[in-house]
């Protein structure tokens, strides 16, 4: 591939990464994604971010994203936009594994957690290997 | 049961913030059925004041498949007084070798939890 051609396919590849947002504010809720099976961060992992919607009920879909190499996902959500309610974090593990030529015991990972109140800071990090994880709330 | 083999699925809840095991919490099992894309309710059961729950399934029923155990863990804290950052807790695992046997603990506090394949 020329070189003109792979800068564009990295620049592609990044765009579906989770970017800061263009407003220096940082989003409330974070997360961190650890691969504790090989003691690395969990790149490119996809992950959703959804908001019950107790009325229906049913899920409504805020944001889409992947880890960067640091396991990280910024940008999340807007000040604005995280009210307090019932928010769902979903990891797509079984196919983060498969990347890695493996076997996922859990072929997703959803986080389910309450706000209440939405002023705060949460971080939401899950350490993953093929045959466990654990979360918990973070600063 | 009638006969005495054991479930080939057990889990056991330990509230890891007091020390205690996580008795009288409500769970149920789910399958994927995945032709309709939809769970089907297996089992619901509460777990004893070890905090297990005996008899999930049984060898028979336990084909291959996706699988998902629900924990009502909202609703155990708040009988307890308090409230928790989760209000149930889904751990959602793949059954590939019917034959094994799985055990799925969930150690868990109001602000964290964690879970894996013991035995």
């Amino acid at each position: 591939m020329s070189v003109r051609l792979q800068h564009i396919k990295h620049h592609i590849f990044a765009a579906n990464q989770c970017a800061e947002m263009t407003t220096p504010l940082l989003s409330p809720l974070t997360t961190h994604v650890l691969n504790t099976g090989r003691g690395i961060p969990a790149a490119n992992m996809n992950l959703s971010l959804y908001l019950l919607d107790a009325t229906s009920p049913s899920w409504n879909l805020l944001r889409t994203g992947a880890t960067n190499d640091d396991g990280r996902c910024p940008g999340l959500i807007t000040r604005e936009a995280f009210i307090p309610g019932v928010y769902k974090m979903r990891f797509e593990t079984g196919q983060y594994w498969e990347a890695l030529g493996e076997t996922c015991f859990y072929p997703h990972v959803e986080i389910v957690f309450t706000i209440i109140d939405a002023s705060q800071k949460f971080h939401i990090p899950l350490l993953l290997s093929r045959f466990s994880y654990s979360t918990y709330r973070g600063s | 049961m009638t006969s005495k083999t054991f479930s080939p699925l057990t889990t056991h809840v330990l509230n890891t913030a007091d020390g205690v095991p996580g008795a009288h919490m409500a769970l149920s099992l789910h399958r994927l059925d995945p032709h309709m894309v939809l769970w089907n309710l297996l089992t619901i059961g509460t777990t004893d004041k070890d905090g297990r729950c005996s008899e999930l399934i049984t060898r028979e029923a336990f084909t291959a498949g996706m699988y998902k155990i629900r924990f009502e863990t909202g609703q155990y804290w708040e009988t307890l007084g308090q409230t928790c950052f989760y209000p149930y807790v889904e751990i959602v695992f793949t059954i590939i070798d019917q034959d094994q046997t799985f055990h799925l603990p969930l150690l868990l506090s109001r602000f964290s939890y964690s879970t894996y394949r013991g035995s």
